[in-house]
């Protein structure tokens, strides 16, 4: 295993701290927030703040937000998962260590431009919540490091929900591939649920993103679905369920068509860690409050949603009845036997059937076959069982 | 009808009663509405059936067909079945095995509305204004009155899916036990001569010896 080539030496640091203008502390300070090295509620504030636009930034703001950029996406992923020593496909060759030794310098470095500047000096100058003057980036034009700051920068004021409503209507983040992945239920808005294309994700420094960000999106999902059994409003787990079978859905055939199934593991992980045992659908629909949509069709529709995650491994079962076909002398052995050791690892075979049961309770007109005694058949469709709050 | 007056405190002069011309008038309008709708509602769910892929998915389909025929459904252009009960309508398609089962119910309804307003003929709004102010009201309730029936109506279409998805399961799963026992039996025919056939209702089990 080689290293790649070291990165060039930094400039000497200066003597003492730098001089900065209040507008430049300002907007450091929320870059600070985004990335995860301030507090939450004082980066909101700022966020929401107005401060007088200077003419340019001096060049001491500049190097400091070049740094700070550098360091708070770097540090990111590499505490979020870059530092596992784990296994993924490089030239369809499974290939071990941790990012930095799988992946080469210049396809893992991180290329901020312009749109980031520029949001950071919107974002300072304007109150986000209630902008004067327009701000937008045009998805194409993004490069991958963009793509994972206007991520993080969307993670971290998602919990403001006027910021939100704003935030979600630009496209540097409504098809942003990253908020779609982590969040769909957030960046999605309205019944619109229609992820970008994901084909892009799989290559590059993307891909090397995709890899780093495996541990941390299989715990966010998980995070999620068990949360989702607390939501009580049907139109809210109808949106949420909705965008992320279409976002997770979309990135599934897109990992497929691209042969890096290994970047799903996050969704293998999340059922995994879901499924050490049976569940009911209750576990999900089970805070739902009240009787519902009127319509059966719509009550239906809402518990199918919010098993978007469970049904996910039809899919991956699919993915592992293939790679079981793959032959030694095949294209995509050492592929399929990679996909096979995941499957294996996450006892893929019983996630599968407890996934699939819990998919098939909510099913209407499926009586018991063969001896299944009746009261296994689950609750009747568009009702959520005995004893659950809804 | 009724009539209000105008009283002058501090007017020093008292009028002559022909100078009073100064002296409002209320007045009440009715106002009635009725129209009559023709109001639909419906309700639907979507299904797979669980078809075993025992012969191959074509055969099935055959297998599906020939039992949903026993049961009173018809075949459509498109390949479907259906059958009709009452308002509900099943469809099964053989090839996909979706099921659609659909209850729909219309109703003509008849409202009306009244509404009573007061103006006067010197202040306010004049007799026509008040008038169409009246009927903008009455339409709004009489939307009202629809909206609720158009629920009733909602209310009844679900409830009429959800007696008749209790019923229609114990069929359907029959159905489904019948397609497997029969595609079990070709299938054993086409490995060799079948010798026995033993079945058991009560277990749903079945047996079969083949000597291949």
């Amino acid at each position: 295993m080689t290293r790649p080539a070291a990165p060039p030496p930094r400039p000497p640091e200066p003597d003492g701290p730098r001089q900065v203008s209040k507008f430049e502390f300002n907007l450091l300070r929320i870059l600070r927030f985004l990335v995860g090295h301030f507090p939450a509620d004082q980066g909101l504030t700022l966020v929401r703040a107005a401060v007088a636009r200077p003419e340019c930034l001096s060049p001491a703001a500049v190097d400091l937000i070049k740094d700070t950029l550098a360091k708070g996406c770097v540090l990111f992923l590499v505490r979020h998962g870059a530092w596992r020593n784990d296994k993924y496909l490089r030239a369809n060759v499974p290939t071990p260590g941790r990012l930095w030794d799988r992946v080469p310098l210049d396809e893992r470095a991180l290329w901020f431009s312009k749109p980031v500047m520029e949001f950071l000096i919107w974002a300072t100058a304007e109150k986000v919540n209630d902008a004067k003057a327009a701000w937008d980036a045009a998805p194409a034009a993004l490069t991958a490091a963009d793509e994972l700051f206007f991520w993080l920068a969307f993670d971290a004021t998602r919990s403001d929900p006027d910021l939100l409503t704003v935030l979600r209507r630009k496209d540097a983040f409504r098809l942003n591939r990253f908020c779609w992945l982590a969040s769909p239920g957030d960046v999605a808005e309205g019944d619109d649920a229609t992820p970008p294309d994901f084909a892009d994700l799989f290559e590059g420094a993307r891909a090397a993103l995709l890899e780093a960000l495996q541990p941390h999106l299989a715990q966010r999902w998980t995070r999620s679905e068990r949360v989702k059994g607390q939501v009580g409003d049907w139109a809210r787990m109808r949106r949420q369920g909705r965008s992320e079978f279409a976002a997770l859905r979309a990135f599934l055939l897109a990992a497929s068509a691209a042969g890096r199934t290994d970047l799903a593991r996050f969704v293998l992980r999340t059922n995994a860690a879901l499924f050490t045992g049976d569940l009911t659908p209750v576990f999900w629909t089970g805070g739902l409050q009240g009787s519902g949509p009127p319509r059966l069709a719509d009550r239906l529709d809402t518990q199918r949603a919010a098993l978007a995650v469970p049904r996910q491994m039809e899919v991956l079962e699919a993915w592992q009845r293939q790679a079981l076909a793959v032959g030694f002398f095949d294209d995509g052995y050492q592929a399929s036997q990679l996909w096979k050791a995941d499957w294996e690892a996450a006892n893929g075979d019983r996630v599968a059937a407890r996934a699939r049961a819990a998919v098939e309770m909510l099913e209407p007109l499926r009586g018991p076959l063969g001896g299944r005694p009746p009261e296994a058949a689950g609750p009747p469709p568009g009702e959520n069982p005995e004893g659950s709050p809804g | 009808m009724s009539r209000a007056y105008r009283i002058w405190l501090k007017d020093p002069v008292p009028q002559k009663p022909e100078e009073r011309d100064d002296m409002s008038r209320a007045y009440r309008i009715t106002v009635k509405e009725s129209d009559t709708r023709h109001l639909k509602a419906g309700d639907e769910i979507c299904t797979q059936l669980e078809i075993l892929e025992i012969l191959p998915p074509e055969d099935m389909a055959t297998l599906l067909k020939e039992e949903l025929k026993k049961r009173g459904f018809e075949e459509q252009e498109n390949g479907t079945m259906v059958r009709k009960d009452g308002d509900l309508t099943v469809k099964v398609d053989p090839c996909s095995g979706e099921v659609t089962v659909k209850a729909e119910t219309e109703e003509t309804v008849s409202q009306e509305a009244k509404r009573d307003a007061t103006g006067f003929n010197d202040v306010g709004p004049s007799e026509r204004s008040l008038r169409d102010k009246v009927k903008d009201q009455l339409q709004a309730d009489l939307d009202k009155k629809f909206e609720q029936e158009q629920a009733r109506l909602q209310n009844k279409a679900t409830e009429q899916l959800e007696k008749h998805l209790n019923d229609l399961q114990p069929e359907i799963s029959e159905v489904v036990n019948q397609v497997t026992r029969d595609a079990l039996k070709q299938k054993a025919q086409q490995m060799g001569t079948v010798k026995e056939i033993s079945e058991d209702a009560k277990s749903g089990s079945l047996t079969i010896k083949v000597e291949v």
